[in-house]
């Protein structure tokens, strides 16, 4: 157990064999408070991070910060292109910005996600000799990711001028929802950073992880055309539909994003409430979760990259 | 104890050795049978190391290689934490431990200044207001706008070195990196390491020269195996120091010509 006490100036750092219940939960809830003054007090370093990561992303590019428009763009056309001259079954009323609706925060997400697995590994020039919180490096990825995701939007806005879909006073829950995501995001991504310094199959496995679900998240079709009872076995049927609310909070996210913004084609329309504190309440869980195997593994970083 | 500056107290620091470090699950699933495989060895780094060193105070840390030099400076600038004991360091530090540490490769000199300064918990005006004196002190003309990657390690050290110090450290921690640089900018370090030991900044100089370590430090602490063997007057600790080697390398040209008549009694 190691215990870091502050007071102006001084640090204390000692590891004490012995605590009581009632004293580690005190210094949990005393360190959690320390690590979020602590990460205020390098809010220049999470900056700079995020600019560094962005110039880095795009400095060898023609194109430059262009793509983070032209690459959901281009997304767009391959799954308009498939979907509807490959496929032509799909009703969806202006695909286009429907699917973009979907690929741009999954996009957000996984590129979040990916970024934030090989943060601690890939800083090991940072991590194992300069100290500062070590949760800025998974932060700052996933901010940068932000950017580029507001960026992309505005591609979404020109096309959806371009189909007519009128924007509702609905799109101003945009930063509300673009905040779950994010709290879902940081969460997740740091659990997995940590997963992915002491166990290197993580990134491996993730890649997969990631790719399945792309596929069971709906972005490409409509959620509603989930099943709602499918013969699992004979006499055994499971809500699909249900399930995939439950368990995948990304599609919660996506669905609240293609609500607010595309409606059924025809603009923003109202979110269900409940549905959304449903899935506010479980991207803090996973936050809180996230955060507590962060910080109980973080001390050990610096010997193990 | 109140008025030291970094307080080591019975502090021990243990590492995992691994034969085959377990990177990955299938190591898991591979050795979990073979229990001698799965590097539970362990090494004791620092073995009840105690010392406190006062405000102002240049100290120099001597010892073999793998005596335990690095990791106290590791503990002091907290990117590893304590096994056992407590650590107490009061002051804002600034740590040169290795070439290139807190640099991007990507990023040029100059825009690696802002980021080190604010690894170092510096705001963007208060760097700003630096940038001219670091620029001019690292002294690598236009290449403070290549990215860092492309500079010589020399360069590097420069560059590093000279956010080092003009972050206005209240502690500053210096590895063995000075070696480095060129004959001119070795002196300019140590002006500059004398202009700060003017301004009452406590040193921890880790180094093998120890024509260096007696020019500029007053006190020595003498590590071996992980444990502090003496403390005191940097002269008195050297000259046991050279003493101790030059015993040890006795011994082994000792051993040397034993080994080598054996041999020369089983070729004939």
């Amino acid at each position: 157990m190691v215990t870091v006490q502050k007071d102006q100036s001084t640090i204390i750092v000692s590891a004490e064999e012995k605590l009581s219940l009632w004293a580690r939960i005190r210094y949990a809830a005393g360190s959690m408070l320390g690590q979020v003054t602590e990460l205020v007090r390098y809010h220049e370093l999470v900056r700079n991070l995020v600019v560094r990561d962005l110039k880095v992303r795009y400095r060898n590019s023609v194109l430059g910060i262009l793509w983070s428009l032209f690459n959901p763009l281009l997304m767009m056309i391959v799954f308009t292109v498939v979907f509807t001259v490959m496929t032509p079954y799909s009703d969806v009323k202006h695909f286009p910005v429907f699917v973009l609706c979907g690929i741009l925060p999954w996009n957000f997400f996984s590129a979040s996600v990916i970024g934030a697995i090989h943060s601690i590994v890939d800083n090991s020039t940072l991590v194992n000799k300069v100290f500062f919180p070590r949760e800025i490096l998974p932060i700052s990825i996933v901010l940068a990711n932000m950017v580029n995701f507001l960026l992309a939007l505005i591609v979404l806005f020109l096309l959806m001028l371009v189909f007519q879909i009128p924007f509702t006073g609905w799109v101003l829950l945009l930063p509300v929802v673009l905040a779950v995501q994010v709290i879902f995001t940081i969460g997740f991504g740091m659990i997995m950073a940590t997963a992915n310094v002491f166990y290197r199959d993580t990134q491996v496995i993730m890649e997969v992880v990631m790719l399945a679900w792309f596929f069971v998240t709906p972005i490409f079709y409509s959620g509603q055309i989930l099943p709602r009872s499918y013969e699992l076995w004979t006499g055994v049927t499971i809500d699909v539909f249900r399930w995939v609310n439950i368990f995948n909070p990304m599609a919660s996210i996506i669905a609240m994003y293609r609500v607010i913004l595309y409606g059924n084609g025809n603009g923003g329309s109202p979110p269900e409430f409940y549905f959304f504190v449903r899935t506010l309440i479980t991207a803090l869980l996973v936050l809180g979760i996230g955060s507590i195997v962060f910080y109980r593994y973080s001390a050990r970083f610096g010997e193990e990259v | 104890m109140s008025g030291s500056v970094i307080t080591f107290e019975n502090v021990s620091k243990e590492f995992r050795l691994s034969k085959l470090p377990v990177r990955s699950l299938q190591d898991i699933f591979v050795f979990s049978w073979r229990e001698n495989m799965r590097g539970k060895q362990r090494f004791w780094a620092l073995q009840n190391v105690n010392f406190a060193i006062n405000p102002g105070e240049t100290v120099a840390l001597v010892g073999t290689n793998g005596s335990g030099k690095s990791t106290i400076l590791k503990l002091i600038s907290r990117i590893i934490d304590p096994t056992k004991g407590k650590i107490k360091i009061s002051g804002r530090l600034s740590a040169l431990l290795e070439l290139g540490a807190g640099f991007h490769p990507d990023l040029t000199g100059r825009e690696n200044i802002f980021l080190n300064g604010s690894i170092l918990g510096l705001g963007r005006r208060e760097m700003q207001q630096k940038l001219d004196s670091i620029i001019h002190f690292a002294d690598i003309g236009d290449f403070i706008d290549v990215p860092t990657r492309n500079l010589s390690s020399g360069m590097q050290m420069r560059l590093g070195f000279s956010v080092a110090v003009h972050v206005d450290p209240q502690i500053i921690l210096v590895d063995e990196v000075l070696a480095v640089g060129d004959y001119n900018f070795q002196l300019k370090c140590l002006d500059r390491i004398r202009y700060m030991q003017q301004q009452g900044v406590t040193i921890l100089f880790v180094s093998h020269d120890f024509q260096a370590v007696e020019n500029l430090c007053t006190r020595a602490i003498w590590l071996d195996e992980g444990t502090v063997r003496a403390d005191g007057p940097v002269q008195g600790i050297i000259s046991q120091v050279k003493q101790n080697y030059q015993q040890q390398t006795n011994k082994k040209t000792t051993s040397d010509k034993e080994m080598a008549m054996e041999i020369n009694k089983f070729s004939l």
